[in-house]
């Protein structure tokens, strides 16, 4: 079996540690830094992107914060404007509505004054046709001499009986 | 036709003795170097045009790398990464030696129990180098945990003397075996092309699909190899 063949071994031995030195040197002086150059270059470049965005996002976030502050404040004053032109429009309306009550009661006042004055006036008129009437009915019926003055008074008294 | 073990007879290229020993540059040697040749230009290729994002040839060194601090990170921890450049050239010495013994009339060092018991060596070396770096004389402890009485002492030294001097052995026996067996398999079965004439392709394509599944093994051994390097380095570090 040749690999049991004992005098070979020195230069095995030799040639391996020559060889694996020789590897080394190159992987450890050339390879390996080249490798490794590039992968942390990568590394930071994406750790570097990585803070940037995180960055940003802490940006865009104090901008949201600031834009619903605003966005409150402005509810508010709008909520605020609101409130005060109801009450304003709230008050012209009472106002309002209590002026026209005002004048509504003092024309009906007027009215009702107007009507029984005439009510008056007409009932004094039917009163004095009523005697003037009784006193031509009575003459008729025989019953001469009885004036319209005594009719009149004779009324007012029925008036106040019935009252 | 030649037998199915001369494929790993080691034939001298270039004849050197220094001292009486036998130096020869050999065909083992050759592929030794031509693993170091070969891997070093593989990857020096890929990373000439370097670039942030990187193309199809720079991600194949960048996986390697990613791969082996991988292992390291998780067998060793952190600290092993000091070490990473060792791991890094015994996974790629291993791996191309075994892929490069995959092609006809290559020659396959990996096989060879000297050739991986040398860089076993070397790993044992590093073991000590950094487990007395770290742990001064407290290494010692290595071959006599604590709370082991001392009557037990006796009989627990010498086996953890003798296990620790195993675990290169076994380190190196594992890969030679998977190699040499492979090869002679290979050698066996691509006898039976010639010797079947005309059903001579069933062998053939039986042997191409030993082939595809061997790379898978020349991978998968250097794998191997490494975590099990690494897991001795992570012994040597930590506490026992």
């Amino acid at each position: 079996m040749p690999q049991l063949d004992f005098s070979v071994f020195p230069s095995q031995f030799f040639w391996l540690v020559i060889n694996f030195a020789l590897m080394l040197i190159i992987m450890s002086r050339f390879i390996i830094p080249k490798t490794a150059e590039m992968i942390n270059l990568r590394k930071e470049k994406i750790d570097g992107d990585l803070e940037k965005a995180a960055e940003i996002k802490k940006q865009v976030e104090a901008t949201i914060e600031k834009y619903n502050e605003a966005l409150a404040l402005a509810n508010s004053k709008a909520n605020i404007s609101l409130q005060k032109t109801r009450d304003e429009l709230k008050e012209t309306i009472n106002r309002r509505q209590a002026d026209l009550i005002t004048r509504l009661n003092a024309e009906i006042e007027a009215g009702e004054e107007k009507i029984a004055s005439s009510k008056a006036k007409a009932l004094q008129k039917i009163e004095e046709a009523s005697a003037d009437l009784a006193v031509e009915v009575l003459g008729k019926l025989g019953f001469s001499g009885i004036k319209v003055k005594d009719a009149k008074n004779a009324l007012e008294s029925i008036k106040k009986e019935q009252l | 036709m030649a037998g199915p073990m001369e494929q790993f007879v080691i034939k001298p290229i270039i004849p050197i003795e220094v001292g009486g020993v036998d130096l020869s540059f050999t065909n083992s040697s050759l592929y030794m170097l031509l693993a170091v040749v070969v891997s070093s230009l593989i990857l020096g290729l890929c990373l000439t045009k370097r670039t942030l994002v990187p193309n199809v040839a720079q991600s194949f060194p960048e996986c390697i790398y990613e791969f082996i601090s991988g292992l390291i990170k998780e067998n060793i921890g952190a600290e092993g990464l000091k070490y990473f450049s060792f791991i890094f050239c015994v996974f790629l010495f291993v791996a191309f030696g075994n892929l490069l013994g995959l092609f006809p009339y290559s020659f396959t060092f990996t096989s060879h129990l000297t050739a991986v018991g040398t860089l076993s060596l070397l790993a044992l070396a590093l073991n000590i180098f950094v487990g007395i770096k770290k742990k001064k004389w407290g290494w010692l402890r290595t071959f006599l945990p604590r709370g082991i009485p001392a009557v037990m002492s006796v009989l627990i030294i010498p086996i953890e003397i003798v296990s620790f001097l195993s675990k290169p052995f076994s380190l190196s026996v594992r890969l030679a075996a998977n190699m040499t067996v492979g090869h002679v398999m290979l050698k066996i079965i691509a006898g039976f092309v010639v010797g079947l004439g005309a059903f001579g392709f069933v062998p053939l394509v039986f042997d191409a699909l030993i082939v595809c599944f061997e790379m898978f093994i020349s991978l998968l051994q250097a794998f191997i190899y490494t975590v099990l390097t690494c897991i001795y380095l992570s012994d040597a570090m930590h506490e026992h």
